[in-house]
């Protein structure tokens, strides 16, 4: 059953662009749009969007970058791991859930590592995939969205991204401890 | 919020980069100005012949762990060097460091003058012995501030990487962006949006019920959930920038866009297909097991953050400024 669906999904993700574009450009000729005219000046908006995110992503990727290098995660680590270890989770994957918001490959490394070093059918190993799976590399987002169209003011955005990346690590570690445990 | 997580980023980083190299100066782990004895192999001939040739630095594990007072590495260590004799009968080598090169030599080699190159003298000339191999005592080139060279590079290399991943989107916003002004004249995004207004009233009560942002919202998450990754982002700034044509105030987030946000960095995808292929690569027995895991903590941060959206916009701090006026 789990297979599949595993299967049905690959199909979907393989034909979904291709798909995607016969429908909406084949409808768009059925309604007498000027496809192609329509398309060059909607398309016409992706130079100045993607220059646009550039300072956004270039404050946001520098402090990311600063943090990684320094060796402040350990830091971190080691002050958060009283805390996390209470709740299940093995102080091994603590960096992993600490880097995932922050950055995609960064945590994939952690991830890789935590694989080659534990086996990806332990527990560590299971928790820190399922980790990568349950969230976004959240300040990316931001940063990139919020950047497309120039918000400087971000509000509540931020504590409810890491809102939302505590929720999804800690029910990665508890559904992967009641399962796999 | 954002401004003091950005900065405690770079302060913590900054911080935490001074610490470790200060304490590294008391400690001393990369033994600065001793010599440490091992062997040099010539791989052409006796040593020393000419002015550059190739060799290896051998030394046993034992050798090792002692002179850095870390725990052995198992193996004996043979490390790829290049030899240099200049006219004045100095001897420099150059040590090829690479993924299977000792540990500690590679974070010497990282705060290195050349990256990837560790250069060490020769205490003393070594004797023609037999054969292409005689005991030398090498002292490699003092290592000072490895976080600090790691944190300003890291500054630096990031910074361009930003550069160049908007310069990446360039082409494929182009392309999505055009697709979805095509579906937009043709009335599609329309046709979604009546299909999925029940629940996208619910989430964003504040969007006009067919206003063509919820159109590129669905298209956004249908994307992400599919691991579409490269269409998903054009999509979603399609949808920032709908939703910024109802923002009262440009420059400040409005109550949907977080909301929209918030499902985003929920990061619901149906097949999570780079932790499948690592944990394959890994050599696992059945790398498909965590897809359910996944969803099942995805989903909860999903939901965990539409909820907090709801709740957080309503708190006075971050309540939006024009709405302060009616209390």
């Amino acid at each position: 059953m789990a297979e599949l669906f595993r299967a049905l999904l690959n199909v979907i993700a393989v034909v979904a662009i291709p798909l995607v574009l016969v429908i909406f450009l084949g409808w768009g000729i059925v309604r007498r749009v000027k496809v192609y005219e329509v398309f060059v000046e909607g398309a016409k908006e992706g130079f100045a969007t993607a220059i646009r995110i550039i300072p956004y992503l270039v404050a946001m990727l520098v402090a990311i970058g600063i943090f990684r290098a320094s060796g402040a995660l350990d830091l971190l680590t080691s002050l958060v791991s009283p805390v996390t270890s209470a709740l299940g989770m093995p102080p091994e994957t603590l960096p992993m859930a600490l880097m995932r918001p922050l950055s995609g490959s960064g945590s994939l490394g952690i991830m890789t590592e935590l694989m080659k070093v534990h086996g990806p059918d332990s527990l560590i190993g299971v928790m820190a995939s399922t980790m990568y799976g349950s969230s976004e590399t959240t300040f990316y987002v931001l940063a990139v969205y919020f950047g497309a169209v120039g918000i400087k003011n971000t509000r509540h955005a931020l504590p409810v991204g890491i809102i939302a990346d505590i929720a999804g690590m800690l029910a990665a570690v508890w559904i992967v401890n009641f399962l796999f445990r | 919020m954002l401004n003091y997580i950005w900065i405690s980023l770079v302060a913590l980083g900054i911080l935490a980069a001074l610490g470790g190299d200060l304490r590294d100066e008391l400690t001393d782990p990369y033994r600065n100005g001793l010599s440490l004895d091992a062997t040099l192999e010539s791989s052409e001939s006796s040593i020393p012949l000419r002015s550059a040739q190739n060799g290896f630095l051998v030394l046993s594990s034992a050798q090792y762990a002692a002179f850095y007072g870390l725990p052995s590495p198992g193996t004996a260590i043979r490390q790829p060097v290049n030899i240099q004799r200049s006219a004045s009968g100095a001897t420099t080598l150059l040590l090829l460091i690479d993924e299977s090169s000792p540990l500690r030599w590679r974070e010497m080699a990282r705060a290195s003058a050349e990256k990837g190159r560790l250069a060490g003298t020769l205490s003393s000339a070594p004797v023609q012995t037999e054969g292409s191999s005689a005991p030398v005592r090498v002292s490699f080139e003092p290592v000072h501030f490895v976080r600090l060279k790691a944190v300003t590079a890291a500054a630096v290399d990031y910074a361009s990487t930003a550069v160049s991943i908007s310069l990446g989107l360039i082409g494929v916003m182009a392309l999505w962006l055009g697709v979805m002004s095509v579906a937009e004249a043709a009335g599609i995004l329309g046709i979604i949006t009546r299909v999925l207004r029940p629940l996208t009233r619910l989430l964003f009560p504040e969007i006009p019920a067919d206003h063509p942002a919820v159109g590129a919202m669905i298209m956004n998450i249908g994307a992400n959930m599919l691991g579409l990754s490269n269409a998903a982002t054009p999509l979603g700034i399609k949808a920032m920038e709908e939703l910024n044509k109802l923002n009262p105030r440009l420059g400040t987030a409005t109550n949907a866009m977080v909301t929209f946000l918030a499902i985003n960095t929920g990061g619901l995808i149906l097949i999570p297909a780079t932790a499948i292929a690592v944990r394959a690569a890994a050599g696992s027995a059945n790398p498909g097991i965590i897809i359910g895991t996944s969803i099942a903590g995805a989903g909860c941060a999903t939901v965990a953050g539409v909820l907090a959206s709801k709740l957080l916009q309503r708190l006075r701090p971050y309540r939006m400024p024009s709405e302060d006026r009616h209390g």
